[in-house]
């Protein structure tokens, strides 16, 4: 059944894709900055986890140290970059074009550092398989799609009910209040950025494990995790990530109708479509 | 004068850009008094409010909060010394139930050993606010959304709070029991406050003093009577 070995593909790459569509929103439901350099950050787990293994780092233990690698390098860009030029009440425009640079020098410095061809991580077991009736799915697979379905509830509920997540949820409602009352919005979105950036290191670097890695390839998962951060409802993380599993389950089954080279053209042509029919998103919270 | 000053604010010069807003504003506030702080449109209130709090950053001039110059320190040092501001517009978190609202703000100032008011005090001053925690902030009536923002500005220890026109938008007998709770917690609880009003006639009546700003500059600082009475009340 090329089907469902084709949907279930596409669903494991959407729980990948909906764990940057999530973090992505939370970071801009936040922090207000439409976070590009997001998609280098994706980029800069793949690599660290190459690394750390090729130097004989066994890859559990180098996944957990890219969260840490990532969790840092999110902080920084966040504290160096962001609250700079907002303390110089930069507009949007200006954060935006400032994140675009900083995936710019991210991805370039990977490929300086890394060469821009494909690297393939150094773990045998990642082409094992098992078998889920009639579908096949490699361990990689499996570990991405369940642990981005741990990282999306374990987001969830920290954000419902953890006293950071609430702080977080507060300083995204009424910035000004949050200043004023002692919330320290600044720290919230380092914090924020930390968290998100380091939740990214275990689809980044799992993604890299099953499809090898290159500098540049974050930059269209990001595109996709946008247009579902989008599409699925501004600010709402259960549509953001239920958004990138459809969005992605539709580009691989499109496979089968229509050529591959066309299945982007065709999700992005679907996502113009919805704007028109439901222009704010398939999950938006109803207006009061 | 006998009594020190709760709030004492010395030559308040502020502005935006290039612009200065605020000419040498001084006035004082007595603990448990209630300053009412009137002016045009665009005469500086807010302003005034914002600079005392540390929100203006051309701000110049002294600000002394219970015998301490605080001018130079950052705003959440001056509201942990009890500075509160009830800001213009709806001073809530409008995506958090209610519940929320009052633990995040709790969180991070009712765990000080001289912190007088908690949740539950804040849902004594306010029953209707009890029987809903679980309601988002931001589905509440105008007046109760209202009451949250006092409640929000009044959780550890204030000391001196900051009122930005908290009566627009609130039926004439809610805005009189609003005021009435505000001089009922200033008193009981020795808190000054600085209230900024368009509604004249219900703020005077809560009133202990009463400081006219014209253009960024104090023109009257005196009693209500001595308001009344003087050449600036056909101002309003
Ligand atoms: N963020 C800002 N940037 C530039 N100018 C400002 C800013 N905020 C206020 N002003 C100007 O400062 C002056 C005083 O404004 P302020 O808000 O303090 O007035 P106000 O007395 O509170 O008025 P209102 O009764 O309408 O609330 C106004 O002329 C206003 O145009
Ligand atoms: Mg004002």
């Amino acid at each position: 059944m090329l089907f469902l070995d084709l949907l279930a593909d596409g669903v494991v790459t959407g729980c990948a894709v909906g764990v940057v569509a999530v973090t992505f929103t939370m970071i801009y439901s936040t922090t207000r900055v439409f976070h590009v350099a997001h998609a280098g950050i994706y980029t800069v787990a793949g690599y660290s986890t190459w690394f750390l293994t090729t130097r004989g780092l066994p890859f559990w233990l180098a996944i957990i140290c890219s969260i840490a690698v990532c969790a840092a390098v999110g902080a920084l860009i966040q504290h160096q970059l962001y609250t700079r030029l907002a303390r110089r009440d930069a507009p949007p425009l200006v954060l935006l074009i400032a994140s675009l640079g900083a995936l710019v020098v991210i991805q370039n410095l990977m490929a300086a550092l890394f060469s821009p061809n494909i690297l393939q991580i150094p773990a045998d077991w990642r082409v094992l398989t098992v078998g889920i009736g009639s579908i096949r799915l490699s361990m990689p697979q499996i570990l991405l799609a369940v642990s981005s379905l741990v990282i999306f509830a374990g987001l969830l509920a920290w954000s419902r009910y953890t006293s950071l997540g609430k702080r977080t949820r507060a300083v995204a409602a009424n910035e000004f209040l949050a200043e004023i009352t002692r919330l320290e919005p600044r720290r919230v979105y380092i914090t924020v950025m930390a968290i998100a950036s380091g939740v990214l290191a275990v689809p980044g670097s799992l993604t890299a494990l099953d499809h090898g890695l290159q500098p540049y390839t974050g930059t269209l998962v990001l595109l996709t995790a946008t247009i579902a951060m989008i599409a699925g409802g501004m600010g709402n993380l259960f549509g953001a990530f239920v958004t990138s599993v459809i969005l992605a389950a539709l580009q691989t089954t499109s496979t089968l109708v229509i050529p591959g080279q066309w299945s982007i053209a065709a999700t992005f042509g679907l996502f113009v479509i919805l704007m028109i029919v439901a222009p704010t998103g398939l999950f938006a919270r109803r207006p009061r | 004068m006998s009594e020190p000053a709760l709030l004492d604010v010395k030559c308040l010069v502020a502005g935006y850009g290039n612009k200065t807003v605020l000419h040498d504003v001084s006035f004082q506030v007595m603990p448990g008094k209630v300053l009412t702080l009137l002016g045009h449109n665009g005469c500086g209130k807010t302003t005034t409010l914002k600079a005392i709090l540390g929100l203006n950053d051309r701000a110049k001039g002294e600000v002394w909060l219970g015998g301490r110059r605080v001018d130079q320190e950052p705003v959440s040092a001056r509201v942990a010394q009890g500075l509160r501001l009830l800001p213009e517009g709806r001073g809530i978190f409008a995506t958090l139930t209610i519940g929320e609202n009052l633990d995040v703000v709790a969180d991070r100032n009712c765990r000080v050993p001289d912190s007088r008011i908690g949740v539950q005090e804040v849902l004594k001053l306010f029953p209707a606010l009890a029987g809903r925690l679980s309601t988002l902030a931001g589905s509440l009536s105008g007046g109760q959304q209202q009451m949250l923002a006092l409640g929000l500005a009044l959780l550890g220890s204030p000391r001196c709070i900051l009122l930005d026109e908290p009566s627009i938008g609130l039926a004439p007998n809610l805005v009189e029991r609003l005021f009435d709770m505000v001089r009922e917690v200033c008193r009981s609880a020795g808190v000054g406050a600085v209230l900024v009003e368009q509604n004249v006639s219900a703020s005077m009546k809560i009133a202990d003093h009463v400081t006219i700003l014209n253009n960024g500059a104090v023109v009257f600082d005196g009693s209500p009577d001595e308001a009344r009475e003087s050449n600036f009340w056909h101002f309003f």
